[in-house]
């Protein structure tokens, strides 16, 4: 300690002597020797101090106590440095973890697009944070395609969780033909039972029937779907009160049947897509009504990508919310 | 003469007191200016940590010889809610949501040796040792 | 960002006006603030969020949660002068069926 002491006056008194960059340098230099000591920076100060005051035997009492006060200042700074440098490396680690399980999470819940005859699927799902609290599940037999576009309050690691029940509870059901009231039903009651109090799922299930053309959809307090009949020129909101997810048990849901004919739409969404929090005024749902029309020559894909694109730069680049819009052409 | 001195923590005055007190113990063991500023400060947070979570407690700082070894020993006694986990607050990362000291980490890293004894509902001591370096 | 309710209480009635912008990070809040009430069975609580100037789902589920709590004591909940954004919410999700809830009459 006191070879340390009497290196650090000399590089001291060196530097005030000729102010030179090569002082400086070896000064820099000599930190490796401090670190190694595991000095602190109250340490260092102290080092500083008794160097000064030897240097200059005629120092004021008053530049002591200056030093003193530093050291007692930096006993504390250096506390509270190491713990946030800590929090730092906490943090990483937490990192990390939230990368493999948003690349669990993409595994388990990855779509495919179908390709049933007759229809044009067309779908983005955009999580706002690693993990996507949004969910599109899609299912198709011979017979029959349904769809499922879910929302799981909250975001983050809570809902990734809920969300991976959903879909094992929609797997479940794995008929392509069930009737989307009893899905939502069946749903309703597992939810229910297995997450806490302000946990809830809103959900839109539609099923169609390819022989038919009918679709038959319910609703579980989901951001309604956009429904263009292309005969009439008009769309619908395709509008229940169906309760969310998980709240009651017991719930019991309606369904109701539209027949699609060519050239008619559906746009499933998320809120996502149409809740915007700086834009209190904006018709969202006006605005991507008109929008669709205008672009509905596009493929599905097209459709929902370059919705995604206008909502985007309207919004700055700042979408809120995870982001999920599918879209179903006749 | 008593090597014992006792501050009572009820109020943020009780701090400062005891602060003032454990800095002339250290002086008069011989700890240099350095080692006075880290044990006032493990001091000042041990008794910010009584007069936060526990309300009222008390700091005990005695003169410590064992041996051939001089230091100084301070220990914090309250009757408050007790700690769960002795393991966990000495960790870094513990943090009670709205601690607003460095903490029981940050008073490990200061002294050379931390003993912590708690009973959930009963209350919590903590003794902390820092030994003189010779020469 | 913050948010904020101030009680007040009127014979079996306890107002509280909750003020601010509901979403993930101010959710908590709330819920703290809510779960504070001391509920007896019959006793009315009334929340006028005509000073909620954002509210997500999250939001939404303090509200459903202390719904459940505020049914289990035996208690009336009424959220009341909600705006025609929050109204919707509610509506969509299919929670004013089963909440009681009042909006701002449209002048």
């Amino acid at each position: 300690m006191n070879k340390l002491k009497a290196q650090y006056k000399r590089i001291l008194s060196d530097y005030i002597q000729s102010q030179n960059e090569s002082n400086l340098y070896i000064g820099q230099n000599f930190i490796k020797q401090l670190i190694q000591k595991n000095l602190t920076p109250e340490d260092v100060i102290d080092i500083h101090k008794q160097a000064i005051e030897e240097i200059y035997n005629d120092l004021p009492e008053s530049m002591l106590h200056a030093y003193d006060f530093l050291i007692e200042v930096m006993v504390h700074f250096g506390l509270m440095f190491k713990e946030h440098q800590s929090l730092l490396i906490k943090q990483e680690e937490i990192r990390i973890e939230m990368d493999v399980a948003a690349k669990i999470q993409n595994l388990l819940l990855e779509t495919t697009i179908p390709n049933p005859k007759d229809l044009d699927i067309g779908m983005v799902s955009v999580p706002i944070r690693k993990l996507n609290g949004d969910y599109v599940h899609f299912m198709h037999n011979q017979n029959y395609f349904s769809v499922a576009v879910t929302d799981v309050v909250g975001k983050g690691v809570p809902a990734a969780l809920c969300m991976s029940m959903v879909k094992y509870g929609l797997d479940t059901l794995e008929y392509a033909r069930s009737n989307p009231s009893y899905v939502l039903e069946v749903l309703n009651n597992i939810i229910e039972k297995s997450v806490d109090d302000s946990m809830f799922v809103s959900l839109f299930y539609g099923r169609f029937d390819l022989e038919n053309n009918i679709f038959t959809w319910s609703s579980a307090g989901h951001e309604p779907a956009l429904y263009y009949n292309s005969t009439e020129q008009t769309f619908y909101d395709l509008e229940t009160k169906g309760l969310l997810l998980g709240i009651l048990q017991e719930v019991k849901y309606n369904q109701h049947d539209i027949k699609l004919n060519d050239n008619d739409f559906l746009i499933l969404m998320t809120d996502g897509v149409t809740d915007f929090r700086e834009m209190e005024e904006f018709d969202s749902r006006g605005y991507i009504k008109d929008l669709a029309l205008s672009i509905s020559h596009l493929t599905a894909q097209e459709m929902c990508e370059v919705i995604y694109e206008k909502l985007q730069e309207l919004l700055n680049f700042n979408i809120e919310d995870d982001f999920t819009i599918v879209v179903i052409k006749k | 003469m008593d090597s014992k001195s006792t501050v009572e923590i009820i109020t943020e005055l009780d701090i400062v007191a005891a602060r003032r007190l454990g800095r002339d113990k250290a002086r008069e063991i011989g700890f240099n200016k350095v080692d006075q500023a880290r044990i006032t400060t493990a001091i000042s947070e041990l008794a910010k940590n009584i007069f936060l979570y526990a309300h009222v407690g008390k700091i005990v700082i005695e003169k410590i010889e064992v041996n051939e070894k001089t230091g100084i020993g301070i220990t914090a006694i309250d009757r408050g809610p007790g700690i769960q986990e002795v393991r966990k607050v000495l960790e870094d990362r513990y943090r009670t949501p709205d601690s607003v000291g460095a903490g029981l980490p940050a008073v490990k890293r200061l002294v050379d040796s931390i003993n912590i004894q708690s009973k959930i509902g009963l209350g919590t001591k903590i003794k902390v040792v820092k030994w003189l370096n010779q020469g | 960002m913050n948010v904020s309710v101030q009680f007040r209480k009127n014979d079996n009635t306890l107002q509280g006006f909750v003020e601010g912008e509901l979403d993930t990070y101010t959710a908590p809040m709330l819920r703290e603030e809510l779960d504070s009430i001391q509920l007896f069975e019959g006793m009315s609580i009334e929340l006028d969020l005509s000073n909620v100037r954002y509210m997500d789902s999250t939001g939404l589920g303090v509200f459903v949660a202390f719904y459940k709590k505020v049914m289990k004591q035996k208690a009336n909940l009424k959220l009341v002068a909600l705006s025609s954004r929050l109204a919707r919410l509610f509506e969509i999700t299919g929670l004013s069926e089963l909440m009681e809830i009042e909006s701002v009459k449209k002048v």
